[in-house]
């Protein structure tokens, strides 16, 4: 039995990944989760310059529904600062897929440019962070945008391109298709949803930007629709990697037969001791495997369309 | 029911039911926390949020009969619109995260602050003079005038009960020794033959100098600091923005408690904190 899986030309040693976001600001943190037993890492998303993000606070937990709300608001180091984080960390032999972010083309293609000459697996394009000030979900939810920002990276690059999809759309299918016309790898689903929590005492909005993205259980199954949609479209035509509410193993199983070939996993790695988590996570896929009796990932893909 | 601790859970909103001037730019706030809960440990912390202002890491002084006691020493405008908040008020919290103290048993206790630092040291006291055993407990305070010095009047009263042996002093000699508590810490290292634990609390570079001195005497079996004074967000894990290098340890669920051993791994220490942008800067 192998936990080995590709995602296109990369072959990961398990189909799980860290997801943006979490536990990614520094190498440090980064390199603790791979030896955790991760089959790679995507940083925190990257733009072209230092960023404090939003007030705090930004970020806190939802106990009733094992979910988080944030709204880091793309704080981030720069890519410029950031390279020396991803040296260090690519000196570990860590497979490292770097998300990125622009408010525009031209800020895409700055930090693209800045890093695609590293040994990293990919990049991850970040179109549509819930979180952040301005409404940039405009790039997530436009056709043609994504359509004009991936095909003109594709040029810029030979580094596998993966595009996060937002799930704060109509159609996931259509933003899907713009991407895999423009030349990417992979599709990423799903990012946070548009989330806000308001406290009664006060009558305020808690988050320090007021709107945020909601991750964690919650978000499970909108992930598993999504993935499934995609996969229902597209086949093997390009890999899917399902995102979104991962607490238990049982839950990357659930993706994998929703058409995914890997996951990612934030919040619940945040929120507990990642190398605990990760244990769990290999023994409960594992054991499903036997019981099953799967030999690989790959079999168990796209299993819930049969 | 009483709980143990607090859901991790987004902030619960409680009452400020009394509010004191504890020194020069500090104020003390009690709060009623609406549930009953045991829990809060010393050294532990709570994300404190002034609706519609700000939210930061605050350690806990106490916490009896569900009276959250925090101490807030003006540090910038999120301090101060806590400053501006009065009886009555609500405020939410989050926690109680991180680790706490762990104090051995048979030792001198050496409680070393500075600044707000002193605020997790009230609780770890309290703690220590409890115990069935009775413990040596030594309290080294410093600050930079006398009307800077935290539960000053509390930590005479005890000094004079014979529950704790208080070593004050000042940067400019308005109270206690002229000097800084490190003095009076190495002083009482050269004499005393008993193994002992420092605790410390306060600003980075100060710890990092206490540690170097500890590291020096064979008898200091072991040093507990907390690194709870850098930059959080989550509080519980999840951002990783205070993060130490090169362990990759987050304070706020590793920490912010470490022990000699873990401090010794930990090249940050004294030495960069991390912004919020997630860039490094020296101390």
């Amino acid at each position: 039995m192998s936990l080995a899986t590709k995602i296109g030309s990369l072959t990961l040693r398990n189909p799980m990944i860290l997801a943006s976001g979490v536990l990614g600001t520094s190498y440090s943190t980064l390199k603790r989760a791979y030896e955790a037993g991760l089959g790679a890492v995507v940083t925190k998303s990257i733009g072209i310059n230092p960023s404090s993000g939003n007030a705090n606070p930004s970020i806190f937990a939802l106990n009733e529904i094992r979910s988080v709300i944030s709204s880091i608001g793309l704080a981030n180091p720069g890519f410029q600062v950031f390279r020396e984080d991803l040296e260090k960390l690519l000196e570990s032999s860590v497979p490292t897929i770097v998300s990125i972010f622009g408010e525009s083309m031209e800020e895409f293609k700055e930090v693209l440019n800045g890093l695609t000459d590293l040994p990293i697996q990919a990049f991850e394009l970040n179109f549509s962070c819930s979180s952040s000030k301005k409404d940039r979900a405009q790039i997530s939810t436009d056709p043609d945008l994504v359509f004009e920002i991936v095909k003109e990276l594709r040029t810029n690059t030979t580094v596998p391109l993966w595009v996060k999809l937002t799930p704060n759309v109509s159609n996931i299918v259509e933003i899907a298709s713009s991407a895999v016309r423009g030349g990417c790898d992979a599709l990423v689903a799903v990012d946070t949803l548009k989330a806000m929590v308001i406290d009664i005492q006060t009558k305020q909005p808690i988050l320090g930007n007021k709107r945020g993205g909601l991750s964690g259980a919650a978000l499970k199954p909108v992930g598993i629709r999504s993935v499934y949609d995609l996969y229902e479209h597209f086949d093997e035509e390009i890999p899917i990697i399902g995102v979104g509410g991962i607490y238990r193993g049982e839950d990357i199983i659930e993706y994998l037969l929703a058409g995914a070939t890997a996951v990612e996993i934030g919040t619940s790695l945040g929120v507990a001791y990642p190398e605990n988590m990760v244990r769990f996570f290999q023994m409960k896929v594992k054991k499903y495997m036997e019981e099953h009796k799967f030999s690989s990932i790959s079999e168990i893909t796209g299993g819930a369309h049969k | 029911m009483t709980k143990q601790t607090l859901a991790n859970d987004k902030p619960l909103m409680c009452k400020i039911v009394d509010k004191w001037e504890e020194c020069f730019e500090t104020f003390s706030f009690k709060l009623q926390l609406p549930v009953k809960v045991q829990g809060a440990k010393p050294g532990q912390f709570i994300m404190l949020w002034i609706p519609g202002e700000d939210e930061y890491p605050v350690g806990i002084a106490g916490l009896e009969n569900n009276i959250l006691e925090v101490g807030i020493a003006r540090m910038g405008e999120g301090t101060e619109a806590m400053h501006r908040k009065e009886v009555g008020d609500f405020v939410g919290i989050r926690g109680f995260y991180g680790k706490p103290f762990t104090p051995p048993e048979d030792v001198n206790h050496l409680l070393i602050g500075g600044g707000f630092g002193v605020v997790p040291l009230k609780m770890l006291i309290e703690t220590l003079m409890k115990s069935e055993k009775k413990q040596d407990i030594h309290v080294f305070e410093g600050a930079r005038t006398k009307n800077r010095l935290m539960y000053l009047k509390w930590l005479q009263e005890l000094h004079d009960q014979g529950e704790i042996t208080f070593h004050v002093c000042t940067d400019d000699g308005s109270f206690g020794y002229q000097g800084f508590p490190t003095v009076a810490l190495e002083e009482f290292l050269q004499k005393t033959k008993t193994p002992s634990v420092i605790y410390a609390a306060g600003p980075e570079r100060m710890m990092k100098f206490i540690f170097d001195l500890g590291k020096k005497y064979p008898k200091v079996i072991d040093m507990q600091m907390s690194l709870a004074g850098r930059y959080m967000r989550c509080g519980f894990g999840a951002c990783a923005n205070c993060a130490v290098d090169p362990t990759g340890w987050r304070i706020c669920v590793d920490g912010p408690i470490f022990n000699t051993e873990k401090l010794e791994k930990i090249s940050d220490f004294g030495v960069y904190e991390r912004l919020d942008t997630g860039e490094k800067k020296k101390l």
